[in-house]
């Protein structure tokens, strides 16, 4: 039998307000992701693709339109069962890496399974596990400011992926990288990809990304053009 | 998870050094200032309190029915020898001495004043009153007598010398009037105009003579061995004193404006305090605001990865916990040190009055035991609401507004 898609959006419309002027980020897309998939978003800047992967988050609510995540309608739910929903099945890799400055290496990466309620030995062994897939277990304890980019970058990527969510949004994951560092990251969530069956989401612009992708959805002025439907 | 929110919340308390150290020295010298203020005044009540009670008041006084009322000669403690008995036997007593008060005028060659003439028991007197530690020149009574003391302003008005006579008039209780002769042996000086200008002090059996009473006393001034017992054992000295004809009172009562004084200076504390918790209110919502703004990305990748809305709240809570521990523990030990100095040291006012009492003597901050904890602690809960307002807005933060906006 034939799983669900880890995504669905119907006629998915934003519109944002700014100054009192309607701007329409996203003028309804319907799109599906199949589980498994590692596909890029791609489009020129104010396409539509950041505030898409929002919606998709349950980061921000639509205007219009519906999305489904995991057999979940999501643009239903209450801020807190989002919040529950986005802790148990949606990983986040920024592009501004964005790890807690204060936390080390460690700490940051058991920070979902903390809020989940894991507790200490099975959250210190997956963050192991972990780290050794990304090849930073020997800077556990070091603080994200001792860390290259890339480096944090793959922290990030292994906060993403400890607590085996449904899914993984990358927005611009290697934008802040040079491209040899970012093609490294990108070798290592496609193989993470593949030996896990997790599904990945990217917002890019960056080629690095685009050639590893199994497919490309391309969105311009808030509407996809191309790479709508999955496998 | 708490464990962890402690943990982060103490970390970006330390991340940002130089703003935990300039906030919370901020509030510290703040609490310091209302600690050492504190101390100050309660070194000050301390100081009014005594100069009025054991100068000459006591802390209590014993009086025949009427007596303070009208001040008639004839009203006089019921059954002196049975109350002195009754005194010396009360362990909450540590001395007393009895005196006759009448109005009386006082004669020099030069001048001719109304005074209040005192017999003193000069047996006694001493360990209750200051009146032989007042001596300014010539000596205390020794029972002669001629012998009178007269305050320095007395002696200045009238021009009276050590050595001078001068001739005391008295109505007698008999209903008579009574003229004795008496030699300057002492001008005393209390730093106060009640008894350095319309005050003369005999020995008692010159009084008693003057005012044909024997053995009989007007006032009986009492000293606790505890000053601030007065006020807890009022009501017990009053039931136990004042019965038989005799009326007892506290100090509170026979100088009620030294009391509204005392209640005044708490009032002016505690409206200092609450403009101070206020300031510290401003201050430590300003310095969470900012650390809110500063961090935005951090509480919108929190809200992002599924942290509840009370956990990022709790997490400004705690740092402003944080930041208000470091603020006591730096203002309780500036205040401490400060009050210590000053506490041994003294702080002189030179010729200051205030509320018409002479601040001639330094005056000795103190920490009262009560309120030492109190303020550190008002500054800690203070300072911990202070996060509420900011807690509250960075819970609600959109996360994709907050992670947009720090890029």
């Amino acid at each position: 039998m034939k799983e669900k898609p880890v995504i669905i959006t119907r006629d998915l419309k934003k519109t944002y307000h700014d100054g009192g002027v309607p701007v329409e980020a996203v003028r309804g897309i319907d799109f599906t992701l199949e589980r498994g998939e590692f596909t890029a978003i791609i489009g020129p800047s104010g396409s539509g693709k950041t505030t898409f992967l929002n919606l998709v988050a349950g980061l921000d609510s639509p205007s219009e339109g519906e999305v489904e995540l995991s057999g979940r309608l999501i643009s239903s739910m209450s801020g807190k069962e989002l919040a529950a929903w986005r802790r148990d099945h949606i990983g986040f890799v920024f592009q501004a890496y964005n790890l807690f400055p204060v936390l080390t290496v460690e700490e940051n990466v058991e920070y979902v399974m903390l809020l989940q309620g894991v507790g200490a030995r099975e959250r210190h062994e997956r963050v192991m596990r972990i780290l050794e897939e990304v090849e930073l277990a020997d800077m556990a304890d070091r603080l994200p400011s001792r860390l290259s980019g890339g480096q944090q970058q793959r922290v990030a990527v292994a906060r993403a992926m400890v607590s085996e969510p449904d899914l993984i949004i990358a927005d611009e994951p290697t934008a802040n990288l040079d491209s040899t560092t970012g093609g490294a990251l990108l070798d290592t969530m496609k193989r993470l990809n593949e030996e896990t069956g997790m599904t990945f989401l990217f917002s890019t612009h960056d080629e690095v990304v685009m050639e590893r992708a199994h497919r490309l959805a391309v969105i311009r002025d808030g509407r996809l053009d191309s790479g709508g439907q999955g496998k | 998870m708490l464990r962890r929110m402690i943990v982060i919340s103490w970390r970006a308390i330390l991340k940002n050094r130089r703003r935990t150290v300039i906030t919370s020295t901020a509030i510290g010298i703040g609490l310091a200032s209302l600690l050492f203020t504190d101390a100050l005044f309660a070194g000050l009540i301390n100081f009014m309190v005594n100069t009025a009670t054991e100068t000459w008041m006591g802390h209590a006084q014993i009086h025949g029915d009427g007596f303070r009322e009208t001040g008639r000669i004839a009203l006089t403690v019921n059954d002196p020898a049975g109350v002195m008995d009754k005194l010396e036997g009360d362990t909450l007593v540590r001395g007393f001495t009895g005196r006759l008060i009448a109005p009386a005028t006082l004669e020099s060659s030069m001048e001719l004043r109304p005074i209040t003439l005192t017999g003193v028991d000069h047996t006694t007197d001493p360990d209750v009153t200051s009146l032989s530690a007042s001596i300014a020149e010539g000596g205390y009574l020794t029972g002669d007598s001629t012998e009178l003391i007269i305050g320095e302003k007395l002696a200045e008005d009238m021009e009276l010398q050590l050595g001078d006579i001068a001739v005391l008039t008295a109505a007698a209780a008999d209903g008579g009037f009574s003229s004795s002769l008496f030699i300057v042996v002492g001008i005393c000086s209390f730093n106060s105009e009640k008894l350095d200008r319309y005050s003369a002090f005999v020995n008692m059996e010159a009084a008693e003579d003057m005012l044909a009473l024997d053995g009989e006393y007007h006032e009986i001034a009492v000293l606790f061995a505890d000053p601030q017992a007065a006020e807890a054992h009022g009501e017990r000295f009053r039931r136990m004193y004042g019965v038989e004809g005799n009326t007892a009172e506290i100090w509170p009562v026979l100088q009620p404006q030294i009391h509204s004084m005392v209640q005044m200076v708490d009032v002016s504390v505690t409206v200092m305090a609450a403009i101070l918790f206020g300031l510290v209110l401003f201050g430590i919502v300003n310095s969470l605001f900012m650390s809110v703004y500063e961090r935005m990305y951090e509480f919108g990748v929190m809200k992002a990865l599924g942290t509840r809305t009370a956990v990022i709240s709790g997490l400004i809570l705690l740092e402003a916990f944080w930041l208000g521990l470091t603020a006591i523990v730096i203002g309780s030990v500036i205040g401490w040190a400060v009050v210590s100095y000053f506490g041994a040291a003294g702080l002189s006012f030179g010729e200051m009055e205030f509320t018409g009492l002479a601040l001639n003597r330094p005056i000795y901050p103190v920490f009262e035991a009560g309120r030492i904890w109190i303020y550190p602690l008002i500054t800690l809960v203070f300072t911990t609401l202070a996060g509420v307002y900011p807690g509250v807005h960075a819970g609600r933060l959109n996360p994709s507004e907050a992670i947009r906006r720090s890029l």
